[in-house]
């Protein structure tokens, strides 16, 4: 990476940019979580195992996912074979 | 209250705001998601005005998405990379449950939009006061977002004016 990449990414030059790269940054977060939370129940995770990847509690997960989780597959989840299932 | 005097079309623009900003994930409703508003109930004097710039829901949620991803693009990520690699799960929108807040600068356009009322002399709060509101915010995202569309707020002011009159005077 040269000196004029640098510059370009991760200093975008007006501040206003800089923040809301912020904003577009924290609503690509929520999203790839959602989706990889879901991949990962789709896998047959357990909520123990998906909390213990992300690094939180399984209530913090169970609260945040499950439900819209549940409300997507309802009765049995479409679960492929594969860690905890 | 924030909607006392709103006209029913006005409360549907607004309404429909909310529908807007959880589709694209945003996770406040902005000066930006008014705008979509007023173009998703397609009513009212705003959308009317909008509309005959060649303004459409379409387009400006186009705009919307581009804005989205050339910000990301800002710090080296690609949309649409981390769209491919997330799969079919991944979606921008919020899931239902969790509430929407109104953001500082939607607030600020609604008592704009106030204010604009009292200064025409109206009663009522219209689609078209809420427009103006939106476009008194130089600095907002929606007049950015229309500026990407070729669309000038005295370009839309102008037009709204003469909507205005015309109603008056039909």
């Amino acid at each position: 990476m040269d000196e004029n990449t640098r510059t370009q990414i991760g200093r975008p030059q007006d501040p206003r940019d800089g923040l809301e790269a912020v904003v577009a940054l924290r609503r690509l977060l929520e999203a790839l979580e959602a989706a990889q939370v879901e991949n990962a129940f789709i896998a047959g995770w357990s909520w123990a195992q998906i909390a213990e990847a992300l690094g939180v509690s399984k209530q913090a997960v169970h609260k945040k996912h499950a439900r819209r989780i549940k409300d997507k597959y309802p009765g049995d989840p479409p679960r492929r074979k594969g860690r905890g299932a | 209250m924030m909607f006392n005097r709103f006209t029913d079309k006005s409360r549907r623009c607004v309404q429909a705001a909310w529908e807007e900003a959880r589709m694209l994930g945003h996770d406040s409703v902005g000066d930006e998601d008014l705008l979509l508003g007023i173009l998703r109930a397609e009513e009212g004097l705003a959308a009317e005005a909008l509309s005959s710039l060649g303004v459409t829901l379409e387009r400006a949620r186009d705009e919307s998405e581009e804005m989205f991803s050339n910000a990301l693009s800002s710090i080296g990520i690609s949309l649409e990379e981390i769209r491919q690699e997330a799969g079919d799960a991944f979606e921008m929108r919020i899931p239902p449950g969790r509430r929407l807040p109104l953001s500082p600068r939607a607030k600020k356009v609604l008592v704009r939009a106030r204010k604009e009322m009292r200064r025409l002399g109206d009663n009522h709060l219209g689609t078209e006061h809420v427009l103006l509101g939106i476009l008194h915010n130089e600095d907002g995202t929606a007049v950015r977002l229309l500026a990407g569309m070729d669309v000038s707020p005295e370009a839309l002011e102008d037009r709204l004016y003469k909507l205005r009159s015309r109603r008056a005077a039909g």
